[in-house]
């Protein structure tokens, strides 16, 4: 037997949630902007993007975080490290290629190392996805071998009914279980037929890429030279990728006191790997395009068994030269071989 | 024959010609409403250019790439009126030789695409005529008009909540002709003037050090604002910036390429008694 | 918590060549030195820092037999390590780490061992120098081939006598052509060419080759010229670092992190890499 939440149960299911002592994240739009901030009601709530402009990366891996505070004296230090909130928080109204993009980082954040700033985000955190019913140009996710009703990194699964009335629910973790139990009252066992999800053609073949990229003797060709010519090395795609993790660590203070923290950074940032001694090893647009491609879907393949993409198009979608992965990948699944 | 078709063949004989070794120019996009930058070394590259109303980018960016012009050959560009300001701002702050710059012109009237005559910068005599002439969006102007009557706290709310989103990703630098800089002050870290991170501080140095160091220098392409991808409204700042110079100069950046940078001249019968 | 440093004191600091200062650090708390000794091994790294600047990353120059202290060679060269080199005597400064993998000595014990080092590059062979010299008795012949741009360049001065002395160790100290002093003794020439005059047999050694790119690579031809293979030499590779913990996604020789799976490689793992990427 399915169960159901109705839309109109939603405002009921959001109050019991903040009452719990939960923050409700969801898609909403400000400063002309899309992107998942905290919601009070259901009206709040733009439910009927294909995606958010800005992912929920943000609320994970934020762009600034401090991570120490410190005085300064020469012949003594004092610090204090800063420790991400614990806020408990629902992320509501998740597409499933932003939700993919959570699971996809975890490896890297608990390589060896584990990175608590992302971690404890991540388990005071609830995800429920929302599976799509329509896609734009820029949508690959079928492409990546995910698709618009992947539960991958949802806690929760929300499917919508084709009747509009609201979602089709589906537990999915343990984490997902506990919340759905704290509204158990307000969802119906009930069959209703879900909204089928949008054809999203496959636009390029993912497994002659990677075998593209894993050949070494690919790694100079001109190919790279000739694609990432447009390129014009801003942080766009990166910073608006549901996976992307680059960081950089700056102090910023006075000659007193000040903060460390960890940054947003991009590779295809010119000085990314620029030593002080002057020499870069990727000192032009086109090798640092090429690090892109080969880290996300060669390099991280190889060490978390799992590409660096979730297919959610928006590096396409806002390069400000319409660049992005898609075209990339395309041209190497129609090179000649 | 219409423009583009023209402008093809334009490129192709410049190239087969071996006058350049590079034009710049626009081909389709991932979707039927965009069109990209697209770079042809050869006549049969240059069949890929198309030119409609679609074609907006000021594509006068890429001639400032590093190593693009050191061996002194020439590149063919497609420019419309601000991408001819743009090259006459870098020619007079010694960025560009004038005769290292073929122009394929035009201009966008009423949603149609029509030729400009002139093949290097020095022939665009009307330019300096057309920009002033040129009036801006009337939407840009209203916008500036409405941010100018707000009090100066409101007006300070209305940017920390615009640049609030700012995410440091450099987008309108990058895309910007006149960020030639080879090491931005952003990224000088003896001392590190202007902040990294994107909190209120850190946005407002970033957008205000830019919006000062383009003022008088700035084209009014809207590359910028075209190109952020939280959208944030640069044209109003550049807009307003401009306003300010043309107002208190009567100077309009990029008219000729003798123009003096208007604030990093000094003459001795400067108007002011200080130098600032 | 991850990335935050431990506190250290300067206990003295050397200058060894113009520009070139050598750090002793101290353990301000007892739990971090009983991490450090509890995890270090040589060829491992550090991000040595001051904060309000940042950090920058060098090799831990002190062996795996010395572990109360930690020390530190490095180049006045940006703003951080300008900042270092201009510290004083009981100044706190930052540690993290010791990052990375190391030099597998017990694999070298009862091999002949071949040191090669060019300038600045000592550092990081030092520490594996002082880890053997330390276990003398486990290791065959030990020879060490040194040079630098000018006699001031040398770093280790005071080391380098010691090791001269010792009828243990063979020493050949070069400099460059050109920057050899009036009262000069050893050799002038170039490290490699140096190296294919003394001839090391390749047979049961092991090389360890630390320097820039361009002595790596005439090096490596030497030393194969010489009969070495590359599983058989070992260097390391440096790259420009943040986190140190691989997940800032800056330091990757192609798919290898030098922060993780390096510094140390054979330099057959070093060829199997993307040169481009380098």
């Amino acid at each position: 037997m399915t169960r159901i939440l109705l839309k109109s149960r939603l405002d009921d299911c959001l109050a019991s949630w903040q009452s719990a002592g939960f923050s409700v994240l969801a898609p909403v739009q400000r400063h002309e902007m899309s992107t998942f901030g905290e919601v009070q009601k259901a009206s709040d709530i733009s439910l009927d993007l294909v995606l958010t402009e800005r992912t929920i990366k943000d609320h994970f891996f934020p762009q600034t975080e401090p991570l120490i505070r410190y005085k300064i004296g020469r012949q003594q230090i004092d610090s204090v490290t800063m420790t991400p909130p614990e806020r408990k928080r629902v992320f509501f109204g998740v597409r499933p290629c932003d939700a993919s993009g959570l699971a996809i980082d975890d490896p890297l954040f608990g390589w060896d190392y584990k990175d608590d700033y992302w971690f404890r985000r991540r388990e005071n955190s609830v995800i429920i996805t929302i599976a799509c019913t329509q896609a734009d140009d820029f949508c690959m996710c079928t492409s990546v071998k995910l698709s618009p009703d992947s539960t991958k990194g949802a806690d929760v699964m929300l499917r919508p009914l084709a009747n509009g009335s609201g979602w089709q629910v589906e537990t999915i973790s343990e984490r997902g279980k506990a919340l759905l139990d704290t509204v158990s009252s307000l969802i119906q066992e009930e069959s209703s037929e879900t909204a089928p999800p949008p054809e999203v053609a496959e636009k390029f073949d993912v497994g002659k890429v990677m075998e593209w990229l894993a050949d070494k003797k690919n790694f100079e060709s001109q190919f790279w030279k000739d694609i990432a010519l447009r390129c014009v090395g801003c942080g766009s795609c990166t910073f608006l990728c549901p996976t992307c993790h680059c960081f950089d660590i700056q102090d910023e203070g006075d000659t007193y006191q000040g903060i460390r923290r960890k940054n947003w950074d991009s590779c295809s940032f010119a000085l990314f790997t620029m030593h002080t001694s002057g020499h870069n090893p990727r000192n032009t647009q086109s090798t640092r395009w090429r690090q892109r491609i080969m880290h996300k879907f060669n390099y991280y393949q190889g060490k978390f068994g799992v590409n660096s993409c979730s297919g959610c198009g928006r590096c396409t979608r806002q390069c400000p030269v319409d660049m992005g992965i898609t075209e990339t990948l395309q041209a190497i699944t129609n090179l000649p071989r | 024959m219409g423009i583009q078709e023209q402008y093809r063949n334009e490129a192709a004989s410049l190239l087969s010609s071996g006058e350049v070794k590079l034009v710049i120019g626009f081909g389709a996009g991932s979707t039927a409403d965009r069109r990209r930058p697209l770079f042809a070394c050869t006549a049969a590259e240059a069949e890929q250019f198309v030119l409609d109303s679609a074609c907006i980018a000021n594509l006068s960016a890429y001639l400032v790439t590093e190593g693009l012009l050191t061996d002194g050959k020439k590149v063919a560009v497609y420019l419309k009126p601000d991408g001819l300001r743009s090259i006459n701002i870098l020619i007079a702050e010694a960025q560009l030789k004038p005769e290292q710059v073929v122009i394929l012109g035009y201009a966008i009237e009423n949603g149609e695409v029509k030729p400009l005559t002139g093949r290097s910068i020095g022939d665009f005599t009307d330019l300096g005529d057309r920009i002033r002439a040129t009036t801006p969006p009337p939407a840009v102007v209203q916008e500036a008009e409405r941010i100018d009557a707000m009090s100066s706290d409101e007006r300070f709310a209305f940017w920390k909540e615009q640049f609030s989103k700012c995410i440091k990703c450099y987008a309108c630098r990058q895309v910007c002709p006149m960020c030639y800089c080879r090491r931005c002050i952003v990224d000088v870290n003896q001392p590190q003037w202007i902040s990294t991170s994107s909190h209120t501080l850190g946005n407002f140095e970033w957008n205000l050090v830019r919006a000062f160091h383009l003022a008088g220098r700035c084209a009014a392409c809207g590359a910028c604002d075209r190109a952020c991808p939280v959208n944030i409204p640069l044209r109003l700042i550049n807009y307003r910036m401009g306003k300010e110079v043309r107002d208190a100069f009567d100077y309009c950046a990029g008219e000729n390429s003798g123009q003096k940078p208007v604030l990093a001249s000094y003459s001795q019968d400067d108007s002011e008694t200080f130098i600032l | 918590m991850i990335y935050s440093p431990f506190p250290m004191r300067v206990v003295s600091k050397r200058a060894e060549a113009p520009g070139v200062n050598t750090l002793k650090l101290e353990f301000v708390k007892q739990e971090d030195h009983e991490f450090f000794k509890a995890n270090f091994k040589t060829g491992m790294f550090g991000l040595y820092g001051i904060f309000g600047e940042g950090e920058s990353t060098f090799c831990v120059a002190s062996p795996e037999t010395r572990k109360d202290y930690i020390e530190c060679t490095f180049r006045q060269s940006g703003r951080v390590t300008s900042t270092l080199a201009n510290t004083d005597t009981g100044d706190i400064v930052t540690f993290r780490g010791p990052y990375g993998n190391r030099f597998p000595i017990e694999e070298f014990e009862g091999r002949n061992l071949l040191f090669i080092a060019g300038g600045i590059a000592l550092p990081p062979t030092r520490s594996v120098i002082w880890s053997c010299l330390d276990q003398r008795e486990k290791y065959r012949d030990v020879t060490i081939v040194y040079g630098a741009r000018t006699v001031a360049d040398l770093v280790y001065k005071h080391e380098l006598d010691e090791w001269k002395k010792r009828d243990d160790v063979r020493l050949v100290l070069t400099v460059d052509p050109g920057g050899e002093t009036p009262d000069w003794q050893d050799h002038v020439g170039f490290v490699p060419t140096v190296l294919e005059q003394a001839a090391p047999s390749p047979e049961n050694t092991i090389a360890v080759l630390c320097g820039p790119p361009i002595m790596i690579k005439f090096t490596l031809a030497a030393l194969q010229k010489l009969g070495f293979t590359p599983e058989n030499v070992y260097t390391t590779l440096e790259n420009r670092m943040k986190c140190g913990v691989g997940k800032c996604g800056r330091c990757n020789v192609g798919s290898v992190y030098i922060c993780k799976e390096g510094p140390v490689f054979t330099a057959a793992e070093v060829q199997a890499m993307p040169q481009a990427d380098l």
